[in-house]
């Protein structure tokens, strides 16, 4: 009998929007939904909340989601998501107060645990290849470590009858991979076919930015984007269709996927996820009906020996300081107050790892590659990253004193926020002992 | 002399310091074009001090794409970098003002 898996995605990042999500899920065309909730920094913020209160550091968005999802889950709806980040256990507790007071009891919830090797990775000593330093020589200045977690153990929750799914630092393809894999009966070893599911998985994971966010380029490129429909997928044995709720605005056609397709891949012939190295690069993309495109010709190759792990840093602080200048030699105006500051700042040099000026409208993306004109007007911004929060605060002082600079600057805004680096390290997979829980709510 | 922008797409993602650019034409005919034009050398030139690494090309012929990977190509990657685009997000447009 042939199997057939409808599955939504229902997050990209852990502040996008709900509305459009629930409105996917409660369309009864989708049996799955699932969730990435965690960008590269958002994990180190979250552990440095748990830090300071052991019972935080979890995705802070839980109770709402629990609630908003809660018809679909009555409905019989699964959902997958790596809402732990720093405390999956925290995580589960909320899920599960949340089911209970929407009259959902019951309801088994899968835990994955085990992604966290800060420890290990402070006792193995990694290299940190991207900050050219080890974790040994910058041991006191990290916070997080955690290891890219795959589909295996979500399979597993699921064989259990877990419905709802959390972990922490889960793959974002991951997420989708686990469902696939285990809804259509294929075998985690069986590369071609894991390959085909990653490839939906990657087509899915960036929600509306599958379906037309970031896309838009007037007058080339023109798509309804205040209603975007989150992407969903039909698979089964014979194809993948990607598609979205009629009536949404975006759209699913090769323009959407084929920039999804390429996004945040490196060789587009080895893709390496925790579950796969895949071949994405003789992929192709057809448009089979309105806001529906098959894709096929996904294949792949083994697994990577290792795991990738993001190392969290703590490097301070940022201090960010815009001011605006307009009319007439706006630009020298702006260019001669950037002067003011460096010259200011000279005495505070030891304590500033790195200082950059550019001015909004005229340098500050590209530099000067980008052919152009003149403005009318700039914003001139300051950053500076700084070792301690003295220098940080006597940066913003000085940033803001520009009220006494060139001629008319204008809304002049500092902010210091903590500079939470992460970088990627690897680990040999048999070093991340994962665990997986199930309790009911 | 045209503007990549008139006849391609493109998408920029980053991973650390690593931003990915990708490249697609509106006709698919215009992909050998694309190929031609768009070399390691032509997008290094255009990038120019952004890029501190190597830039890597890619092609994706079933949906005649390339990809361009550009190590050092974010101050240090989101979470360090200073710039007013730390994710990278606009480093697809720059690739757009390419004559080809």
């Amino acid at each position: 009998m042939s199997q057939s898996i409808a599955i939504g995605c229902g997050s990209a990042y852990a502040t996008d929007r709900l509305d459009w999500a629930v409105e996917l899920a409660d369309s009864g065309l989708v049996d799955f939904m699932c969730f990435d909730r965690l960008a590269e920094r958002t994990l180190a913020l979250a552990q440095i909340r748990r830090l300071n209160d052991e019972t935080t550091g979890q995705d802070p968005f839980l109770p709402e989601i629990t609630e908003a999802f809660a018809p679909f889950l009555a409905r019989g709806g699964t959902m997958i998501g790596n809402f732990g980040a720093a405390n999956p256990a925290a995580a589960a507790d909320d899920v599960a107060a949340g089911l209970r007071k929407a009259g959902l009891e019951g309801i088994r919830i899968g835990v994955v645990y085990g992604d966290d090797v800060l420890d290990h990775v402070l006792d193995q000593d990694l290299e940190l290849d991207e900050l050219g330093t080890s974790a040994r020589a910058i041991r006191d200045k990290i916070v997080s470590a955690n290891a890219y977690i795959g589909a295996e153990p979500i399979v597993d929750l699921l064989e259990e009858g877990a419905r709802f799914v959390l972990g922490g630092r889960i793959a974002d393809p991951s997420l989708f991979v686990a469902p696939i894999c285990w809804k259509l009966g294929w075998a985690l070893d069986d590369w071609d076919r894991v390959a085909r599911a990653t490839v939906v998985a990657h087509l899915l994971e960036c929600g509306t930015h599958s379906t037309g966010g970031n896309y838009t380029d007037p007058p080339y490129r023109e798509l309804d984007l205040t209603r975007l429909g989150f992407p969903m997928a039909v698979v089964d044995e014979r194809e993948a269709v990607i598609t979205k709720l009629d009536g949404t605005g975006g759209a699913v056609d090769i323009g959407t996927q084929r920039t999804q397709l390429a996004y945040e891949v490196h060789d587009p012939a080895a893709y390496l996820t925790p579950d796969i190295s895949a071949d994405f690069s003789q992929v192709t993309l057809e448009q089979v009906g309105p806001d529906r495109v098959r894709v096929s010709g996904a294949t792949g190759n083994p697994r990577p020996d290792t795991l990738k792990v993001l190392v969290g840093v703590d490097l301070g602080f940022k201090v960010i300081s815009e001011s605006s200048f307009g009319g007439p030699g706006c630009i020298e105006r702006a260019r001669s107050a950037a002067d003011l500051v460096r010259v200011r700042l000279e005495s505070l040099a030891a304590g500033i790892d790195d200082l950059r000026t550019d001015l909004i409208g005229v340098d500050s993306l590209f530099g000067d590659r980008m052919s152009g004109g003149e403005p009318v007007e700039v914003r001139l911004r300051i950053a500076a990253r700084t070792h301690d929060k003295v220098t940080a605060d006597a940066v913003a002082a000085e940033a803001d004193h520009l009220w006494m600079g060139p001629n008319g600057a204008g809304g002049i805004f500092t902010r210091t926020v903590p500079a939470i680096g992460v970088t990627p390290a690897f680990l040999p997979r048999d070093d991340v002992k994962l665990r997986t829980e199930v309790i009911e709510a | 002399m045209t503007k990549l922008r008139e006849i391609a797409y493109s998408r920029s993602g980053d991973k650390g310091d690593i931003s990915n650019v990708c490249v697609f034409p509106y006709d698919d005919a215009d992909y050998d074009r694309l190929r031609a034009a768009l070399t390691v050398d032509v997008v290094r030139e255009k990038y120019g001090a952004l890029v501190t690494g190597d830039i890597v090309r890619y092609e994706l012929p079933g949906t005649c794409g390339l990809n361009f990977v550009m190590y050092g190509a974010l101050d240090g990657g989101v979470s360090i970098s200073l710039r007013a685009d730390p994710h990278g997000k606009s480093m697809q447009n720059l690739i757009l003002d390419i004559d080809v």
